[in-house]
């Protein structure tokens, strides 16, 4: 079932335009000259349930100003947008009981009352049944082991545990969908590794849909199937994390290997030499369909077994697929509308 | 209706959570009142002005600084850090009406002050410099003019607040309003002191009712109370009609402009 649809969806944002300068601040005070730059240029995609998207982009991208528009809190300048089966900006009010929100930066917790006090507001606000309360929060609490913290104050819990906390309020009322505005920033290695399988958790088996974005990778590595990637407003690509290997030509397997002594030139079928340190070669298998095995058979291959020390086979990270994505972005070289 | 009781009850036990605070406050509050009385004490001292005795004084002082911790015009505090951090976005995200939420949360910050501060300063003042009790008739009007300052202060403040969406600060709203406030509601000089153009300005104005009609109730110096009431809600829907077409418009540019 499709919970979003969305269809050339544009938002401008109009500024004043600003002049340097004293006289330019001046001048400022008085201009009427705007400059519209477009935040979300004609992006078009559909999300069923049980989806998990990680929305990703540069910096100033128009992330936000889509989980905005998405939310109901912004008001498009054109196109079309549908989050179950209705117009967010229309119906502010009756979107929000199905949608679950997160912003890595901002806290729904009342800052100075324990965190279960929270929870019981979150109760009455979106009217949810003692019975139903009573199971969630005793779901959560065995899920993100949050029984440590339930009754302190939110201002004595530490970042991670925050976000458990967050994070559980926002599925509280058993939203369809859950948002997340960057959900991992500034969490360390451990809490940035619970709150990922939590996510992945809730999504594989309770279908809850979750659009992410995020600029730690890991994070869409290991909670989304498809990804959506933006730059300057426009949609540059939108597919399975495969299907991006594919099309970057990232598929690629590299391998290195170290000799005991330097075993000179040396030709390995399907592969091509791309550093060689004399005992340490590094080759790149190019055609996409050779997996592992097909690696192994050619380095089985090789003259000189004899004198091989290590092997290792990695694959391109997530990281540098991405990094190549922008880069070949800032080339102008669209990948794929 | 159950959620912003509960939005009332949360906001009042955060109150506690600051101890010390609440000992500052009783203090505060008593050199305020202390001030007052020392000054009216050495104007008035035993004679009469105008028919006003010391101990009216004396009493004006203690109710008008108890009112000023009833008011809610700090709203806008509320509002003004909510939209310079973004975080009114995600209080738009929740299926609750927003004003009713900050008039909750504030009651509930009015309530603590009541109980923790109000309370206390009013027993202690009674001990210190004994006040005047009012006549029986006056009790109701007094009550009903109470609840009007809250309204009202509560309706000015949420005024500054919706205007800010234009301006993005309150500084010099805050800075005029807190002016007008402390010369027209009449807190610190009551009306009766002015002069006849001063008087009737402030008359015509909705601050009087953030401490000087509470007040001159309490002490029956007020001839028709329950005229002087009636206006007052004439001016609770004037503030109401207002704020709500302040309140759909500044969605409006919220909703276009961004957050």
């Amino acid at each position: 079932m499709e919970i979003i649809k969305i269809n050339k969806l544009v938002k401008e944002y109009r500024t004043n335009k600003r002049y340097t300068g004293t006289f330019g601040a001046l001048k400022t005070l008085f201009s009427k000259e705007y400059i519209c730059n477009k935040a979300v240029d004609e992006i078009s995609f559909v999300i069923n349930e049980g989806d998990s998207i990680g929305y990703l982009g540069p910096n100033g991208a128009g992330k936000s100003t889509m989980i905005k528009m998405l939310t109901g809190i912004l008001v498009p300048t054109s196109g079309d947008i549908q989050v179950n089966g209705m117009i967010p900006y229309k119906n502010r009010k009756e979107i929000a009981k199905k949608i679950g929100v997160v912003f890595g930066q901002r806290s729904q917790l009342w800052w100075d009352l324990p965190v279960i006090d929270s929870f019981e507001l979150h109760k009455y606000i979106y009217k949810i049944s003692e019975y139903d309360y009573r199971s969630k929060i005793e779901e959560f609490v065995e899920l993100m082991d949050m029984k440590d913290f339930l009754n302190k104050p939110v201002r004595q819990l530490s970042l991670g545990q925050r976000m458990r906390a967050e994070i559980a309020l926002a599925l509280l009322h058993s939203p369809t969908i859950l948002f997340l505005d960057e959900p991992t920033i500034g969490l360390d290695v451990l809490a940035k590794h619970n709150i990922r399988k939590f996510l992945r958790n809730i999504n594989k088996q309770k279908n809850v849909a979750v659009f992410l974005t995020t600029h730690d990778l890991k994070d869409i590595e290991e909670i989304c199937d498809r990804i959506i990637i933006v730059n300057q407003g426009k949609s540059v690509f939108d597919g399975h994390i495969l299907q991006l290997k594919k099309d970057t030509g990232t598929m690629n397997k590299r391998v290195t290997i170290e000799f005991y002594t330097d075993p000179g030139q040396l030709q390995i079928s399907n592969a091509k030499l791309i550093s060689d340190e004399g005992v340490r070669k590094k080759y790149e298998f190019i055609h996409t369909d050779i997996q592992g095995a097909g690696v192994m058979k050619s380095i089985m291959g090789i003259k000189h077994q004899d004198k091989i020390k290590d092997i290792s086979i990695e694959e391109m990270s997530i990281e540098e697929i991405i990094h190549k994505v922008f880069v070949n972005l800032n080339q102008n070289i669209e990948i794929r509308v | 209706m159950k959620v912003y009781i509960a939005f009332c009850n949360k906001s009042f036990i955060r109150g506690l959570s600051y101890r010390s605070e609440v000992w500052l406050r009783i203090l505060g509050n008593m050199v305020l009142i202390f001030i007052q009385v020392s000054i009216w004490k050495s104007l008035i001292g035993n004679s009469e002005s105008n028919g006003i005795t010391l101990l009216n004084m004396i009493t004006y002082s203690v109710i008008t600084t108890s009112v000023m911790n009833l008011l809610m015009t700090r709203v806008f505090l509320s509002i003004d850090h909510k939209l310079k951090s973004g975080d009114i976005s995600t209080d738009l995200q929740k299926p609750i009406s927003y004003p009713l939420y900050l008039f909750a949360e504030q009651l509930g910050v009015v309530g603590f002050q009541v109980v923790f501060t109000t309370i206390p300063s009013i027993c202690i003042s009674i001990l210190l410099f004994g006040i005047q009790y009012p006549d029986a008739p006056n009790i109701v009007p007094f009550i009903i003019s109470l609840l009007l300052a809250m309204i009202i202060s509560y309706l000015l403040g949420y005024l500054i607040a919706l205007i800010s969406f234009w301006f993005l600060t309150t500084f010099a709203l805050n800075w005029t309003i807190t002016a007008l406030i402390s010369i027209f509601s009449g807190s610190l000089i009551p009306l009766w002191f002015f002069n006849p153009f001063w008087a009737n300005l402030t008359s015509t104005l909705p601050f009087q009712y953030l401490g000087f009609v509470p007040s001159a109730i309490y002490l029956g110096k007020v001839e028709h109370p329950y005229y002087i009431i009636l206006e007052g809600v004439g001016w609770v829907i004037g503030l109401l009609l207002i704020v709500n077409l302040l309140w759909w418009r500044a969605i409006k540019r919220l909703v276009i402009q961004g957050g």
